[in-house]
C-alpha cells in the first residue's frame, strides 16, 4: 500500500525522516507535482498516537525542506502507483493553484474563548416572555456582538496573511476558531500583533498555535468562510 | 497521549485549562458522558435523542438569523419561527431536567474540533 | 521537554495537531481510506443529514 504524506512542487526535498511503521519517505515525481509516500505492509491504518505522530513528523520534515507544500490527511492510500497518478492527474489544476497559494507559507491556529456568562436567558430570565420576533431579535443581536468581538481579533490578524478562515460561535465558549496562511518571515510579526491584540481584551482566552503545515489550506476548497 | 517534543502554543493568554477542557470535549463526536450503562439505557438514549436534537435547533436557529440578516423571512414567518424556537427550548429544559442531563452533556459536535456550526 | 510545559499547553497544542492531521489536509479521490475510525462514520452520516437539512429550506431570493 502507498501511503500518502503530502504532495509538493516538483522537485521535492525528500528528508530523512522515519514515517509509519518507522518506514523511510519516498518520493514519486509526477509532472510538476511530487507526492511524498511511505510503502506500508498493512491494509488499514488505525488512528492511534503512534500513527497520528508519525504522519505529523513526516509532514513537518516535507515542510522545513520545501518551499510549497499540501499536507495530505491521515489514512490515505493508493494499491499501486497508476492509482497514484490518477488520482493526482484529476485534480492536476486545482492542486497547482493550491500548491501557488501556500508557497511560502506556514499555518497559524487561533482560538478565542470568551468568558461563560448566561446570555442565553436559559436560566429563565427572558425566555418565555416576549414574543417570537424579540426571541429572534435578541438571537440576532447576540450572534452580531459575537461576530463583532470576534472580528476585533480575526479581522487585524487576517490583513498578515494570505488567507485566512474563521468560524464565529461554533460552540457557545468558543467564540472565534481561526486559521490563518502567512509567509514564513511573517510569523514573528503576527505573534506579536497577537500579543497587542491580547492586551486589548484581557477577558478573552487566546492559544495561537503553530506554525503548522498548511493543512487547512491544502484545497482551494479550504476558501474563507 | 504523549505531548510532541516541541512546544507550539505561539501565544497564550486567559484560562488554557478551559480551553483545552472545551477542544477535548469538543474533539469526540458524542458526548463524553454519554452513559451506556445498561441500568441507565434509558438516559443514555435521552442523551444521544436530546442531543441531535439540540444540534438540530442550533442548526435551524442559524439558518433562521442569516435568513432575517437577508430580509427574506415575513414578519409573521419570523413571529412563528421565534415561537417554535422559544417552545423548543423550553421543552428541551423541560426533558433535560427529568433526564438529569446537562448542557454540557447534550454537546455533540461534528467534525473538525467544532467547526461544522 | 514538554514535560516543563504545562499540561493545558501540550493538551491545546496536541489537540489542535491531532485535528489538523485527522480533519484537515488535502484528500484526493480514488485514494483508499485506510484508517477505520468510528468519528470518521459518525462525521460523514451526520454531514449527509446536515445536507438534507439545508435543502428542507425554501429557495432563497437574496445571495447565499
Amino acid at each position: 500500500m502507498l501511503y500518502l504524506y503530502a504532495l509538493s512542487e516538483h522537485p521535492a526535498a525528500v528528508p530523512p525522516v522515519l514515517g509509519l511503521d518507522d518506514t523511510p519517505v519516498a518520493v514519486e515525481r509526477l509532472d510538476a507535482v511530487d507526492a511524498l509516500i511511505g510503502v506500508v505492509e498493512r491494509e488499514r491504518v488505525e488512528p492511534s498516537e503512534a500513527a497520528i505522530l508519525a504522519h505529523a513528523r513526516v509532514v513537518d520534515a516535507v515542510t522545513a525542506a520545501n518551499d510549497a507544500v499540501l499536507p495530505a490527511r491521515f489514512g490515505r492510500g493508493y494499491s499501486d502507483l497508476d492509482a497514484l497518478r490518477t488520482a493526482i492527474t484529476a485534480r492536476s489544476a486545482e492542486l497547482d493553484a493550491a500548491l501557488a497559494r501556500v508557497r511560502g507559507c506556514l499555518e497559524l491556529g487561533l482560538r478565542v474563548m470568551a468568558p461563560r456568562n448566561g446570555t442565553r436567558g436559559r436560566d429563565g430570565s427572558g425566555s418565555g416572555s416576549g414574543s417570537g420576533s424579540d426571541y429572534m431579535r435578541a438571537r440576532l443581536e447576540e450572534r452580531r456582538q459575537a461576530e463583532r468581538v470576534a472580528d476585533e481579533v480575526h479581522a487585524p490578524l487576517a490583513e498578515l496573511a494570505r488567507a485566512a478562515s474563521r468560524s464565529v460561535g461554533a460552540t457557545p465558549e468558543l467564540l472565534l476558531s481561526a486559521a490563518y496562511l502567512v509567509p514564513r518571515n511573517a510569523v514573528e510579526d503576527f505573534r506579536a500583533r497577537l500579543a497587542e491584540l491580547g492586551d486589548d481584551h484581557p477577558d478573552l482566552t487566546l492559544a495561537c498555535t503553530g506554525p503548522w503545515p498548511p493543512y487547512s489550506f491544502a484545497t482551494t476548497e479550504a476558501a474563507p468562510r | 497521549m504523549k505531548p510532541r517534543e516541541d512546544e507550539r502554543l505561539l501565544y497564550g493568554a486567559g484560562d488554557l485549562d478551559g480551553l483545552a477542557e472545551e477542544l477535548d470535549r469538543v474533539g469526540t463526536a458524542f458526548p463524553r458522558r454519554i452513559n451506556a450503562d445498561p441500568e441507565h439505557v434509558e438516559r443514555g438514549l435521552a442523551q444521544l435523542v436530546l442531543t441531535l436534537v439540540e444540534l438540530l435547533r442550533q442548526l435551524m436557529e442559524r439558518q433562521a438569523l442569516r435568513r432575517m440578516e437577508q430580509g427574506t423571512l415575513t414578519d409573521e414567518e419570523l413571529e412563528r419561527l421565534g415561537e417554535t424556537f422559544q417552545k423548543l427550548e423550553q421543552r428541551m429544559e423541560e426533558l433535560k431536567r427529568e433526564f438529569e442531563l446537562e448542557d454540557r452533556d447534550l454537546n455533540l459536535n461534528l467534525g473538525p474540533l467544532g467547526d461544522l456550526l | 521537554m514538554t514535560e516543563h510545559l504545562p499540561a493545558a499547553q501540550q493538551d491545546v497544542t496536541l489537540l489542535e495537531l491531532v485535528d489538523r492531521v485527522l480533519n484537515k489536509g488535502v484528500v484526493l479521490t480514488g485514494d483508499i481510506t485506510l484508517s477505520v475510525a468510528d468519528v470518521d462514520l459518525i462525521y460523514v452520516g451526520l454531514r449527509v443529514l446536515l445536507a438534507s437539512v439545508a435543502t428542507l429550506e425554501q429557495p432563497e431570493t437574496g445571495g447565499a
